[in-house]
């Protein structure tokens, strides 16, 4: 091929430089942030080595136990919400994956809508949703006669507000996924586990789960680390409470940088906070394919 | 005949998962037609008394939330975004998949590096520089960040390397230059994953929330996401009716999209996941 190398660099160049300036060195920027004393307004104040990551994981000052309380809360929703983000999602494809064809595509569409909605919209509309004092399901539950729940400043009702807001957020995806997966099962298998006399759970466990697996294991990572990001639906659902039991890690970092003024420390929370959500990648990738 | 009674059934219980599904959008559309007193002790979805009070406080003279300026941000943002995305990306995995670049094997492997690093450790980082050379609160942090993403080069690169070469080398037989090779043999071959990165980009940006949220501070500068945010953690989500509203306004330009292009966003899924 003739195209010098001169022009190779040429076209590489632009993505190169954004890569460059907004990746490449913000990384680096953030770990040698970490390794100082650093606050926002009053910037570097000297280099501290691994103080800041001591500081973060002894667990006998506030910016520890801030950072603890987060990842606890953040580790709390991650266990619960990832089993009903799958299922509910693979339910929904398994339902759609059967509606006669031609109204296949407007189910799709339908489930599918919500990921078009922004994590602000969604909680505008969930927190008015069960707002104590006025809001729409207490209305409903008045009317039925049963005693108004104070969703939103009590436990586990917090959490299970922000679960189902999340759950019809963000379902959507992965019922993409699923349905494409379901699409390309092999039609024959289900015949023959028919012609054997295979109930439902059978054909479900023998037939469609083998062969949907890696999709499902993709899900399954995808959705772990989707929930350790947890920010926006407790920022402005719960506010982080009742009694900081929603304050999410990203939400506990955020408020260390700006309204404590501590840029040095709350990098090294970002940091650590990533090595965690790499750690976990790797270990499921390990688990997943260690047989192969 | 038992296949068309499983039919029904399975539509029937599609549809009663499709209304419940659709439950806050409806309510979200009726809330923001209804009078304040109604909407905060009403258990009836449709409004008893319908106005457009709601509507007309939120784009009046003495509205207290530029919402309009909220939507022109996020589509300047969101359109600069997607074409800057797409444009340095495809130049990229071009030049990756198909021309002699120098150190291509280790560009490459940063491209995949990079994707496995989250998002989260880069952001204060940026926040920091951007405020040190004096662009908080400007477009540049709401827009030029977002072409750092490796994942629409990887895409792009590897439809490309699964794609013969038959088409190309003929024209450069042809004697066709790099432009003419770009823009009638490369481009048409790349559209249904272009589309894809497009539609993604697009929408990650328009609802991107945290970020935005760090980069701005004036009325004028926020995206909507930003705005209704403030509006959420403000003193007029006492309305839950005009609350509606301005959600109303700010959501239904994406569903809009969303709907007309959902053709796009399932593919994009397909391409983005795995195979």
């Amino acid at each position: 091929m003739k195209i010098s190398k001169i022009w190779s660099t040429v076209m590489y160049l632009p993505f190169f430089i954004c890569f460059v300036l907004f990746w490449a060195i913000p990384v680096f920027y953030g770990i040698y942030i970490s390794l100082h004393e650093w606050s926002l307004f009053g910037g570097n104040g000297g280099f501290v080595g691994l103080e800041n990551y001591i500081t973060v994981l002894s667990g006998d000052n506030m910016f520890s136990v801030s950072f603890y309380r987060g990842l606890e809360n953040t580790l709390v929703f991650v266990g619960f919400s990832v089993i009903p983000l799958v299922l509910v999602s693979l339910g929904l494809a398994l339902l759609v994956n059967n509606i006669p064809k031609k109204l296949k595509v407007f189910f799709r569409t339908t489930f599918f809508i919500s990921y078009a909605v922004s994590v602000t919209a969604v909680s505008a509309i969930f927190k008015w949703l069960f707002t104590g004092n006025g809001g729409y399901i207490n209305n409903v539950l008045n009317t039925l006669n049963i005693a108004p729940l104070n969703w939103l400043n009590e436990q586990p009702y917090a959490w299970i507000t922000i679960l189902i807001a999340t759950v019809w957020w963000t379902i959507g995806y992965n019922m993409i996924l699923f349905i494409n997966a379901l699409d390309e099962v092999d039609y024959n298998l289900y015949e023959a586990a028919g012609l054997d006399g295979a109930n439902w759970w059978k054909k479900f466990r023998y037939v469609t789960f083998p062969s949907i697996k890696g999709v499902f294991i993709f899900v399954l990572m995808t959705t772990i680390i989707a929930s350790f990001n947890l920010y926006g639906q407790t920022l402005l659902i719960t506010a982080g409470g009742p009694q900081q039991s929603t304050q999410s890690l990203i939400m506990v970092i955020q408020q260390v940088v700006f309204s404590q003024n501590n840029l040095g420390i709350g990098t090294t929370m970002a940091v650590i906070m990533g090595v965690i959500m790499m750690v976990i990648t790797g270990a499921q990738y390990w688990y997943a394919y260690r047989k192969d | 005949m038992k296949s068309k009674k499983k039919d029904i059934t399975v539509t029937l219980i599609s549809t009663g998962v499709a209304l419940i599904f659709l439950l806050p959008i409806v309510w979200m559309i009726f809330t923001s037609f209804k009078e304040l007193g109604e909407s905060l002790s009403t258990s009836s979805l449709i409004p008893k008394s319908w106005t457009i009070e709601n509507y007309t406080s939120i784009f009046g003279a003495d509205a207290d939330a530029p919402i309009l300026t909220w939507l022109m941000n996020t589509a300047i943002v969101t359109t600069a975004g997607t074409a800057l995305v797409v444009f340095v990306d495809v130049l990229a995995a071009y030049t990756l998949a198909r021309l002699n670049l120098p150190g291509k094997k280790i560009f490459l492997s940063i491209v995949v590096g990079a994707l496995t690093i989250p998002g989260i450790v880069t952001l204060f980082p940026a926040f920091f520089l951007f405020r040190e050379v004096g662009y908080l609160d400007t477009y540049a942090p709401l827009i030029l960040p977002y072409s750092a993403g490796t994942m629409g080069v990887f895409l792009i690169y590897n439809f490309l390397r699964d794609f013969p070469r038959d088409l190309e080398e003929a024209a450069i037989i042809d004697g066709a230059n790099l432009w003419h090779i770009l823009r009638h043999v490369i481009m048409p071959t790349i559209k249904p994953v272009v589309a894809t990165l497009t539609v993604i980009t697009f929408l990650a940006i328009y609802n991107d929330f945290l970020w935005p949220s760090l980069v701005t501070s004036s009325d004028d500068m926020k995206t909507a996401t930003v705005g209704l945010a403030n509006l959420i953690q403000g003193s007029n989500f006492v309305n839950p009716g005009k609350m509606m509203a301005s959600t109303v306004v700010a959501t239904v330009p994406a569903l809009i999209i969303f709907i007309f292009a959902n053709k796009y966003f399932v593919r994009s899924v397909t391409n983005t996941g795995i195979k």
